[in-house]
């Protein structure tokens, strides 16, 4: 049984006494020059005090500092790049651009205005108004979130009736679901008159999440296309009053009338041709994706700022976790060698105090 | 321990009254002398190894920190370390000169004393008489001798345990 302070005391107290009455003083030669050392001159560095420091306390420093610091970075880099809503103001300024394009006079050719792409924030639903008096191939794409599966099938049936009541039709339908998500595809075709009221009641099915104009200029095709009927027209018309005359000679009738027949043929394609581009400039094209996936709540414009900046720490973090991880793996030898290499030395000390005490 | 003169080091926010070093030298010289003595086992080298170990303390002594433990112990375990280099250089030279025999210091008059309890101290090993030496006569408590010995503390009680009772029964021995 190992003895305590006060049982070694008490058990051996005759032998304590008599060791400790035992002459040990220090001779008055060593006291001297001891004595003579003094006083250390230089005062205490920076340095000396950090070699105070034992390798343990400084890891009970040093790995909550560390924390700490990384959870910092964490938050600063979470909250910076949460941002505001910036990405709304260059939405709106886009927006505003587009629409000084879309009113300047004169669009020459099939310029191809793209008018606004956003993913995933909700977005209000807003439209240029089409340009009165000009012939312009006007089409649009909505996606819209809605709230379950049951609402899909509604809204679509929805749209549809929309694009009838506008004076419209539905160009195509593609719904489909799949569990708990759903996804509905129509192609709707709406008088462009009436595109930007039907734009904003389908707008308001659900929560837009997505929109895209394309604006593209048929004034010069369908200016082109007249022209050349005209001029067909008219090369008939000359073709038979020369027909008309009867000392034509034979070859030259002939001729004449293989023209009049081509001439035909192409006024009727070109006639076929303006009225497609005017049937087109007519009506507006909108292409309305009705989603019901959950996935696009999901996405980062969707997250209130906080949730943002949350999720960007966990990142950060689990990013810096990864570093860590790696570089815990990579070292990994090292740090095994290294620890048993310390393990080691201290045992062969201890090994060797034994030794050098036994046999002193 | 006697009361010693004190500075304060001048880094902020690590403030520390720290005892002079001749204030710690004069009130532990006579526990480190002790402690060597009980250790090597001879008075000769207890002294020359006492007067080397305030020479070590004397350069090191601004990385001593009191918040870690008392002068005492900081100062035996510069003593320990000494103690075990001077075995090491010993043990280096009788392997060398082989006419020196390695019970020497017992030959000389000085080892421990003449009387029965020197003579038994003599039979301990250096690790009982060091152990004896820092609980007894330097009265260091358990864990801090345990420190200074790098062992645990119930090894250190169980080593004085022993080294006591050994003592005693030479003891008995002798005066019967």
């Amino acid at each position: 049984m190992p003895a305590t302070d006060v049982d070694f005391e008490r058990e051996f107290e005759e032998l304590v006494r008599d060791l400790r009455a035992l002459p040990t003083a220090a001779p008055t030669s060593v006291r001297e020059h001891v004595r003579a050392l003094g006083e250390p001159a230089r005062p205490r560095t920076l340095h000396d005090l950090l070699l105070t420091f034992s390798s343990r306390r400084s890891l009970l420093v040093l790995a909550p500092v560390c924390v700490l610091a990384l959870v910092s970075a964490a938050v600063i880099h979470g909250v910076v790049n949460s941002g505001g809503d910036s990405r709304q103001t260059a939405v709106a300024v886009h927006k505003a651009d587009a629409q000084v394009q879309l009113g300047a006079p004169g669009g020459e050719g099939t310029a191809t205005t793209p008018w606004r792409a956003v993913t995933g924030a909700p977005v209000a639903p807003s439209l240029p108004t089409p340009a009165s008096g000009r012939y312009q191939d006007y089409e649009a794409s909505l996606t819209v979130r809605v709230k379950n599966v049951d609402a899909l099938h509604d809204r679509t049936a929805e749209a549809t009736r929309l694009a009838r009541t506008y004076g419209g039709y539905v160009a195509s339908v593609d719904e489909s679901t799949s569990g708990g998500s759903g996804r509905s595809d129509l192609v709707l075709r709406i008088p462009v008159n009436r595109v930007e009221d039907a734009y904003f009641r389908l707008a308001q099915l659900g929560t837009v999440t997505e929109q895209h104009l394309s604006i593209r200029d048929l004034d010069q095709v369908v200016g082109t296309q007249r022209r050349r009927i005209v001029q067909l027209k008219v090369q008939i018309a000359r073709i038979g009053e020369t027909l008309k005359s009867s000392s034509l000679p034979a070859d030259v009738r002939l001729r004449l009338e293989l023209q009049r027949d081509a001439a035909k043929q192409e006024l009727a394609q070109v006639t076929g041709s303006n009225k497609a581009t005017l049937r087109e400039a007519s009506l507006s094209r909108i292409s309305l994706t009705l989603t019901s996936q959950q996935a696009a709540a999901a996405t980062k414009g969707g997250m209130s700022r906080i949730e943002r900046a949350a999720r960007d720490a966990g990142s950060f973090l689990a990013g810096a976790g990864a570093v860590l991880l790696f570089v815990l793996i990579v070292l990994s030898p090292l740090i095994v060698l290294a620890m048993a290499w310390i393990l080691g030395t201290r045992a062969y000390r201890r090994r060797e105090e034994r030794r050098l005490l036994s046999a002193a | 321990m006697k009361a010693v003169n004190a500075v304060t080091t001048s880094w902020p926010g690590l403030r520390v009254d720290r005892p002079t070093f001749s204030a710690v030298a004069e009130s532990e010289l006579d526990a480190v002398h002790r402690y060597l003595l009980f250790l090597t086992g001879n008075r000769t080298v207890a002294e020359d190894l006492t007067g080397e170990t305030f020479e070590k303390a004397f350069r090191i002594w601004r990385r001593f920190d009191p918040r870690r433990g008392s002068p005492r112990a900081w100062l035996c375990g510069i003593a320990r370390t000494t103690a075990l280099d001077h075995f090491r250089s010993e043990e280096r030279r009788r392997r060398r000169e082989e006419r020196y025999t390695r019970d020497l210091p017992d030959t000389e008059e000085s080892a421990l004393g003449p009387g029965e309890l020197e003579t038994a101290l003599g039979r301990l090993s250096a690790a009982e008489r060091e152990v004896v030496a820092l609980r007894v006569l330097l009265e260091l408590d358990g864990p801090t001798a345990a420190r200074v010995l790098g062992i645990s503390t119930t090894a250190c009680s169980t080593r004085l345990s022993r080294a006591l009772k050994r003592l005693e029964e030479m003891m008995r021995d002798a005066r019967n």
